[in-house]
C-alpha cells in the first residue's frame, strides 16, 4: 500500500503534458478569474508580461516560469516587491498587497486558473 | 541576415581575451544591488521608482475610482500625498511617508469626436493601453516617447515627450484637462476656461492637483515605416539639422567609443506592413557592455574594434502603425539626465558631452540620445517658447551615475538647458525660475490651490522654494 502512495503521484505526474511554450497572443488572452486581481493585472503586470521583447515571462507561459517558480514563492515575492534585475520593485502596481502580488505570481506561473 | 546583434556579438567574442584579467572585477561590480526591506519596522510595503534609485513606505496607498473618491482623499489623506503614475521618473517626485495615489482605477477612453479628430481619455490610463484603444476609434497621438509605460498623467506631468520638427511634447496637444485640486474641488480648464490653470497643470509635476481627465487632439491613424540605420558619428552630427528637418520623427543614438550612431527615422507611408522583428537593441546594449567591460582601460583600441564590428549593418525596417513602432520596450533598466537645450545649442553641446565621456569616462555604455521638440505655451514646460534639441545619458542600474552631474550637467546647464522634469539633474527653485520666464505664476497658481502644501514632498519643496 505504501509503494501504492508514493507511486501514485509520479505516475500522475508522468501523465502531464509538458508545458508548451505560449505565443505572446496566446498570453495576453489570460487573465485572473477574480475581478480585482484582473484588474490589478491588467493594469500593471500585463504590460509587460505579454510582450515579449520585454524580457519578463509571458503569463502561463510554464515553460517560462518553471524555472523561476522552483526558486520558492517567497523568493518570486521578494523580487516583485523590491525589484530584481529587469523587474521594477512593485512590478508597476503600486496598490498591489502582498497578497495580490503573491495571488499574481501563482496566475502568471500558470499555478491557477 | 545580419544584424546589429550578431554582428557585435561576434565582434565581443573575438575580443574574450581581454575579458580575461577583468572578470573578476566586473563580476564584482555586476552584482545586484541590495534589496530595500519589502517592509519598515511598522509593516509599511516599500515603493521603489522604475531605476530603483528612489523609495519610499507610505503610510496609505490608494486608488480611487471616482472624482469623488479622490476628491476625498485630496481633503484627508496623510500628506504629502504623492501621485504615481508607472515609476518612471527618475528624480524624486513620487516618495512619500504620507499618501501614494495610483490613478490604475481611473483609465480608459471618455468619449470621442470623429470630426474633430478628438478624445477624452481618463488620465490614468498607460500609454501602452491608449495606443490600441485610439487606434480603434481610428485615431493616433501625434507622437509618443520612447517608452509608452507611463500612465497620460505621468508622461504628461513630467514634460514627456518624444522627436520630431514641428512636433510637441504630449502635452502640448492637450486641449482641456480635469482636475481635481489639493482641496477636493473639480475644475474643468482649457484655453477658454481657467486659462491660469491650463497653462499651469499641463505640466505641473503632480503639484497642482491630480488629473481626471485629458482631450487630446489626435490626427488620423496612420501607417509608418521605422527604420535604424547605423551612421558615422562624425558624419550625423554635421547633417543632423537637414536631417531632422527632413523627416517627419528623427532621433539618434551616439554609442560612445565606437565612432557610431543609431539613427531612427519615421515616415508616413502607405507600403504594406511589416512588423516589427524582435527587440535587438537590448542585446546591442549589453554587447556594448561586454565590449566595456573587456576594453574599459583601452579606449583606442575599444573604439577601433567596435568601428569594425559595426561596419556594413544593413538597416532595420518595420512598417505598421504609430502607436506600434514609435515606443520601444526597454528591459534593461538604467538612469538617465536629461536636458533640453535651445535647439542652435544641440549639436555642439552633444560634441562637448562625447569627448568628456570618451576622456573621462570611460566606463559608460549606454547610448546618448539626441531628440528635437517644438515650442509650446505651457509655463512649466521644458519647451515653453522654444524649439528645443534635447541631450540625454544613461546608466546601467547597477552602476555608479555620478559622472552625469560632474561632467555633463555643467556643458547642458551652459547651454541653456532645461532639465526634463522626471529626469536627474540637480537645480532648484532659483535655477529653474531663471529659466522658465513664467516659473513666478505658476507658483503663484500652484500655491493658491494647495496654501498648505499637502501634495508637497521634499523634492518638490526644493523644485518651488
Amino acid at each position: 500500500m505504501r509503494r501504492l502512495f508514493f507511486a501514485l503521484p509520479l505516475a500522475l505526474a508522468a501523465c502531464e503534458a509538458p508545458p508548451q511554450p505560449l505565443t505572446p497572443e496566446q498570453s495576453a488572452a489570460l487573465k485572473p478569474a477574480d475581478a480585482k486581481l484582473a484588474a490589478l493585472y491588467e493594469g500593471s503586470c500585463k504590460a509587460c508580461h505579454t510582450v515579449a521583447d520585454s524580457g519578463a515571462p509571458l503569463t502561463g507561459d510554464r515553460t517560462q516560469w518553471d524555472a523561476r517558480w522552483a526558486k520558492g514563492e517567497d523568493v518570486l515575492l521578494q523580487h516583485a516587491q523590491v525589484g530584481f534585475g529587469a523587474m521594477p520593485a512593485g512590478g508597476q502596481c503600486f496598490t498591489c498587497t502582498p497578497a495580490d502580488h503573491a495571488a499574481l505570481i501563482r496566475f502568471m506561473a500558470g499555478r491557477t486558473q | 541576415m545580419t544584424t546589429r546583434r550578431k554582428v557585435l556579438l561576434g565582434g565581443a567574442g573575438v575580443l574574450a581575451l581581454g575579458v580575461g584579467g577583468l572578470s573578476g572585477r566586473r563580476l564584482w561590480l555586476d552584482r545586484e544591488p541590495a534589496a530595500l526591506p519589502a517592509t519598515d519596522a511598522q509593516g509599511r510595503v516599500v515603493w521603489q521608482n522604475w531605476s530603483g534609485l528612489e523609495h519610499s513606505y507610505p503610510a496609505l496607498r490608494a486608488a480611487p475610482a471616482s472624482d469623488a473618491e479622490l476628491a476625498e482623499l485630496l481633503r484627508t489623506a496623510p500628506a504629502p500625498i504623492r501621485p504615481v503614475g508607472a515609476g518612471h521618473s527618475f528624480t524624486a517626485l513620487v516618495p512619500t511617508e504620507g499618501t501614494l495615489l495610483s490613478l490604475d482605477r481611473m483609465t480608459g477612453l471618455v468619449s470621442h469626436d470623429a470630426a474633430a479628430m478628438t478624445a477624452t481619455v481618463r488620465a490614468g490610463t498607460r500609454l501602452s493601453a491608449l495606443g490600441p484603444a485610439l487606434a480603434a476609434i481610428g485615431q493616433e497621438m501625434p507622437n509618443l516617447p520612447d517608452i509608452n509605460k507611463q500612465t497620460l498623467a505621468g508622461a504628461m506631468a513630467t514634460g514627456t515627450h518624444g522627436t520630431g520638427k514641428g512636433l510637441t511634447a504630449l502635452h502640448g496637444e492637450v486641449t482641456a484637462l480635469k482636475l481635481v485640486t489639493p482641496a477636493g474641488e473639480v475644475i474643468e480648464c482649457s484655453r477658454d476656461s481657467r486659462l491660469e490653470l491650463f497653462h499651469s497643470a499641463r505640466v505641473g509635476l503632480g503639484a497642482f492637483g491630480v488629473l481626471t481627465e485629458v482631450t487630446l487632439a489626435n490626427k488620423p491613424l496612420t501607417r509608418v515605416r521605422k527604420e535604424v540605420r547605423l551612421v558615422d558619428t562624425d558624419t550625423l552630427l554635421n547633417d543632423w539639422p537637414a536631417l531632422a528637418a527632413r523627416h517627419r520623427n528623427a532621433e539618434f543614438l551616439v554609442l560612445p567609443f565606437t565612432g557610431k550612431s543609431a539613427l531612427i527615422t519615421h515616415e508616413v507611408t502607405d507600403e504594406p506592413v511589416r512588423p516589427r522583428g524582435p527587440d535587438q537593441d537590448a542585446d546591442t546594449l549589453m554587447s556594448l557592455k561586454t565590449l566595456r567591460d573587456a576594453f574599459e582601460f583601452t579606449p583606442g583600441l575599444r573604439k577601433r574594434l567596435a568601428s569594425a564590428a559595426l561596419e556594413d549593418i544593413p538597416p532595420e525596417i518595420a512598417i505598421d502603425e504609430g502607436w506600434k513602432l514609435l515606443s520601444n520596450e526597454r528591459p534593461v533598466r538604467f538612469k538617465e539626465m536629461e536636458y533640453h537645450v535651445p535647439i542652435d545649442q544641440q549639436v555642439g553641446a552633444l560634441k562637448e558631452i562625447i569627448a568628456r565621456i570618451e576622456r573621462d569616462a570611460t566606463d559608460v555604455f549606454f547610448p546618448i540620445e539626441a531628440r528635437i521638440i517644438a515650442p509650446d505655451d505651457a509655463w512649466l514646460s521644458p519647451f515653453y517658447g522654444r524649439e528645443s534639441g534635447s541631450i540625454a545619458v544613461h546608466a546601467y542600474y547597477k552602476e555608479a551615475h555620478d559622472w552625469m552631474a560632474r561632467l555633463v550637467e555643467p556643458v547642458l546647464r551652459e547651454a541653456g538647458g532645461r532639465p526634463h522634469w522626471g529626469k536627474l539633474h540637480s537645480l532648484g527653485a532659483a535655477e529653474l525660475a531663471a529659466l522658465y520666464p513664467q516659473f513666478a505664476e505658476a507658483n503663484a497658481v500652484r500655491r493658491s490651490l494647495d496654501p498648505q502644501g499637502r501634495m508637497m514632498n521634499l523634492f518638490l519643496k526644493k523644485i518651488f522654494g
